[in-house]
């Protein structure tokens, strides 16, 4: 695999990297109607309020258990969603070589050490250079205790964006729903749209 | 996963084309080039005259404009000053003339452009044990400036014509990924491409150590100090790179430098001949942590959560050499809490229990000591933590969440 993904590369064709960046195919954006879907590995049931635009990649190189939505491209605005990411997984695929690694999850993880993979995971992979924790609150997700987290982050492309992620750590597993997006404007535009698909999320059973 | 991680991971990939075009200039060592040798090429307030170098100053005086209205830099005007009194002191006679700002990123590094403004990284100001080894740094870049190297590399470039074509083309690509950050201060590819035709030969980077180490000497500082930060920077790419099972990266910046050892070894022996006997050196380590102590958190954290822990934690013993403390200790914590591998998360508790017996412990190192005892089960404990975190950072972002477990 790794050998195709090098050949890819050379070949200068015009590889999207996925959103794990570390693997390389072709990648594109496909419509998700506003009605109720299953995001990631299937295990999560949201209803989006409105039309979004899911990346999906064609190839490897992807956590089956995270999927990415935008409404106006993932410069300006993203919803994640990380369906039961196991124990000793990470939220991006990467070389164990890298010398700068997102922590990865551990299931007795608390929300602050949740909170602090989430920090790595924009300072190591999305360039942040200050990033700031605004709240980090008990909050219901799924039916049992989990949290909220609000942050805002100056990437290095000088713009500041702002997060928010609720998430639950159930049966050892995370699940979790992050926005984020410009600060300026997206996020707020944004915001509605990600509070009613966290508020409809279920997990599926069986 | 995160917006911009696609974007990001994209320029990291073109690296590998700066890399080859660094590697064009890589030559055989050179002789070592004494600093008695080195004179300023340059006077005080000066202007070009001739028509590429005047055409070079305009591109660059829009560059400067983007760095100078950045909102990446740090504006502290502390520390700010402290910089523009260093290349004050160091600049040799272009002293009056320098403009230095300084970024808040988390790398070893500082850079001069051809007009004579420097840009410095949060990062270096982490690692440099003193105010000496900070001026080497920055007499170096100054030496650039003086010594006319960028005009002079750049000349150089047009003259292999057919070098000139494929080195454009690979140092374009370089230009836009090289830095990873760079590429944001020059948002235009053509800019891109002419910074990345500014790397500096073997030969140049040696005749900015020998320039910078003579004025280094004479503006008091111990000329040792210089060498002394080769000696980190080799540690902590060997502590990096262990950690993850390989070699020392290749095709990092300071790839076009003269190899490292090289370097250390050349600056040393400059040392001993500038050193005068029985005279005073002072390395002034006092003023510098007094300077740089306010952000010395911010520092530290920005390093560390970029999980990178050989890096991080050659860092913090490095500076632990001068006295540890209740912020070194909870950063050391950080690092095995971030790294995570099995027998971490005793070893980060072990970490935050020591921080918190210093009375400079940051209120953080109460809350991740309070979380580790709840971990444990001692929840008495824990509680007495978070109380003690709550005390001391009453509208704590993460207040709530902690009160919860505290109730």
């Amino acid at each position: 695999m790794r050998s195709v993904a090098v050949l890819v590369v050379a070949l200068g064709l015009s590889a999207c990297s996925s959103l794990g960046g570390e693997g390389f195919g072709y990648s594109d954006y496909s419509l998700v109607r506003a009605k109720r879907v299953s995001v990631g590995d299937g295990s999560l049931v949201v209803t989006a309020p409105q039309p979004w635009n899911r990346h999906r990649p064609i190839w490897f190189g992807d956590i089956r258990q995270v999927e990415d939505w935008t409404q106006n491209g993932a410069t300006l605005d993203g919803i994640s969603f990380v369906t039961g990411l196991k124990d000793g997984k990470s939220l991006v695929r990467q070389r164990r070589t890298a010398s700068q690694q997102v922590p990865i999850f551990r299931s007795n993880m608390t929300a602050p050490e949740v909170a602090a993979m989430i920090e790595s995971l924009y300072r190591v992979r999305g360039g942040s250079v200050d990033f700031k924790t605004l709240s980090l609150q008990p909050r219901p997700f799924l039916n049992t205790s989990g949290f909220q987290l609000d942050y805002e982050h100056l990437d290095d492309d000088e713009l500041w964006r702002r997060g928010r992620a609720v998430g639950a750590v159930i049966d050892g597993k995370l699940y979790m729903i992050l926005l984020d997006a410009a600060k300026a404007h997206y996020f707020d535009a944004t915001l509605p749209d990600f509070e009613s698909m966290v508020a409809s999320a279920q997990v599926r059973r069986g | 996963m995160c917006a911009r991680c696609l974007e990001v991971s994209r320029r990291s990939l073109m690296l590998g084309g700066g890399a080859v075009a660094a590697a064009l200039h890589t030559g055989v060592a050179n002789a070592r080039i004494r600093p008695q040798d080195m004179v300023p090429l340059i006077g005080p307030g000066y202007r070009p005259t001739e028509r590429d170098e005047l055409g070079l100053w305009k591109e660059m005086e829009r560059v400067e404009e983007e760095v100078a209205g950045s909102n990446l830099l740090i504006t502290d005007p502390k520390l700010t000053e402290y910089l523009q009194n260093l290349i004050g002191t160091v600049g040799g006679p272009a002293a009056k003339d320098f403009r230095i700002y300084l970024a808040r990123i988390p790398e070893f590094n500082a850079m001069m452009f051809p007009t004579g403004f420097a840009v410095v990284f949060s990062g270096l100001l982490l690692r440099m044990r003193d105010e000496a080894q900070l001026a080497g740094v920055i007499a170096h870049e100054a030496g650039h400036f003086l010594r006319r190297h960028m005009i002079r590399s750049w000349r150089d470039e047009k003259r292999k014509t057919d070098l000139f074509s494929i080195g454009a083309m690979l140092a374009g690509v370089g230009g836009a990924g090289a830095g990873v950050y760079l590429g944001d201060y020059v948002q235009l590819a053509q800019l891109g491409t002419i910074l990345s035709l500014f790397s500096y030969s073997r030969e140049m980077e040696a005749e900015a150590d020998a320039m910078g180490i003579r004025s280094l000497a004479q503006a008091g500082y111990e000329p040792m100090a210089m060498s002394t930060i080769w000696q980190q920077l080799i540690g902590e790419e060997e502590a990096s790179a262990r950690y993850r099972g390989k070699h020392r990266r290749k095709g990092s910046l300071f790839d076009t430098h003269p190899s490292e050892g090289t370097r250390m070894a050349d600056l040393k022996a400059d040392a001993l001949e500038l050193t005068v006997p029985g005279k005073v050196y002072d390395r002034h380590r006092e003023r510098y942590l007094s300077t740089i102590g306010p952000i010395r958190p911010m520092l530290l954290d920005d390093q560390v959560k970029l999980n990178d822990p050989g890096a991080s934690q050659y860092l913090i013993e490095t500076l632990a050499q001068d006295g540890w403390d209740g912020l070194l200790r909870f950063y050391e914590g950080e690092v095995w809490r971030l790294r995570n591998r099995p027998g971490d998360e005793p070893r980060a508790a072990q970490s935050y229990a020591a921080a918190v017996a210093y009375p400079d412990a940051p209120a953080d190192a109460w809350r991740w000591h309070g979380i580790a005892l709840m971990k444990q089960g001692r929840s008495g404990e824990a509680k007495a933590a978070f109380a003690r975190y709550l005390k001391m950072k009453p509208d704590a972002p993460d207040a709530a969440w902690v009160r919860q477990m505290a109730g």
